[in-house]
């Protein structure tokens, strides 16, 4: 299943400025692991040594947030996802 | 009621349709406080004095030093060494003689924030670092105060506009803590959310268009597009969850 991911400036340094990028997977877990393991730069700033989420990283499906669902929500072929970090500077 | 002159000046905006004499009339009523005097502040507080809104509160405890002029734009060479909201107040008095500009001088903390809010209808976010967003979010709920959010980080912005306990608040989006570190800033990321949160501000006042609430607007400077978000309000957040009465 190929997903689109779209990547804000904050997070292209680890992409080489790519700002959308397509992944395998059935879950948004293994569109993460496609991801990470296309740019394994991506994983010290999303996920921790148990592959968790840091809580300071979202996750929106068709801009929809997963907060609530889980990793293991299912994508379908068309999804789009956004990787959304907090940030603060003002 | 509006003068003469203040007719004069707002004549292109009371020419939009269903904005009015009524609606400048509203914004000459509104007292809004500008939480921090940096690069959203600048761009916020000099919309806000433009198009006359009556009474602004500039709150910041900072001191305009060097490397904040490639962004905070009412903040010049002359005025490195001085507070920001004396320098804020003095370009927005001259911008607009019309608009009551206060200045004060200190720091946002938990015992601090609901005294900074007293009086106003409505609070501006324009903070640099998240425990502080998150302390006006939680005094714009407990005193029921439309809360205007916006952030940036290098080419990236965010703004959302915070209806209490009728839309999703700050903590419906952002869970945990960021660290706090110097963040990167590029001038027209902070110009353009700054914009952004002063026309939510005068579109609430004035009672015009559609909020962005329940949606969290990303912008993306380098790839020069706009995401919108839909944010949900969830049960378990830790300012809005369970509702008003359990608060």
């Amino acid at each position: 299943m190929s997903i689109k991911v779209h990547i804000l400036p904050y997070l292209q340094y680890h992409t080489g400025g790519k700002d959308v990028v397509v992944v395998e997977g059935n879950t948004v877990s293994q569109c993460l692991d496609d991801l990470t393991r296309q740019f394994p730069g991506l994983n010290a700033v999303l996920l921790d040594s148990s592959r968790k989420l840091f809580d300071y990283v979202d996750i929106y499906v068709n801009g929809e947030s997963i907060y609530g669902q889980g990793l293991t929500r299912p994508v379908r072929e068309g999804d789009e996802l956004h990787i959304i970090l907090m940030i603060a500077g003002g | 009621m509006l003068t003469p002159d203040e007719r004069a000046r707002y004549d292109r905006q009371i020419m939009i349709e269903g904005f009015g004499e009524a609606g400048q009339r509203r914004l000459k009523k509104a007292r809004v406080v500008v939480a921090g005097a940096g690069g959203l502040g600048s761009a916020v507080a000099t919309y806000l004095a433009a198009a006359g809104i009556g009474w602004i509160r500039l709150v910041d405890h900072d001191v305009v030093e060097p490397g904040n002029l490639n962004r905070q734009v009412l903040h010049w060479e002359r005025d490195i060494g001085r507070k920001k909201v004396v320098s804020t107040a003095e370009k927005l008095g001259q911008l607009n003689s019309h608009v009551e500009v206060e200045a004060v001088d200190e720091t946002i903390t938990e015992t601090s924030v609901s005294r900074l809010v007293e009086g106003c209808d409505l609070i501006v976010d324009a903070v640099d670092n998240l425990p502080v967003r998150y302390l006006l979010n939680r005094v714009a709920l407990t005193r029921s105060l439309p809360f205007f959010h916006g952030a940036v980080h290098g080419f990236e912005g965010r703004a959302m506009t915070v209806i209490p306990w009728e839309s999703a608040c700050l903590g419906c989006v952002y869970r945990g803590a960021v660290p706090e570190t110097k963040f990167p800033a590029i001038g027209p990321t902070p110009a353009i959310i700054g914009c952004i949160q002063a026309t939510e501000v005068i579109k609430h006042v004035a009672g015009m268009g559609r909020l962005l609430t329940d949606r969290l607007l990303v912008y993306d400077g380098l790839g020069m597009k706009f995401s919108e978000l839909g944010i949900e309000r969830q049960g378990d957040c830790k300012f809005c969850g369970g509702g008003r009465e359990e608060k």
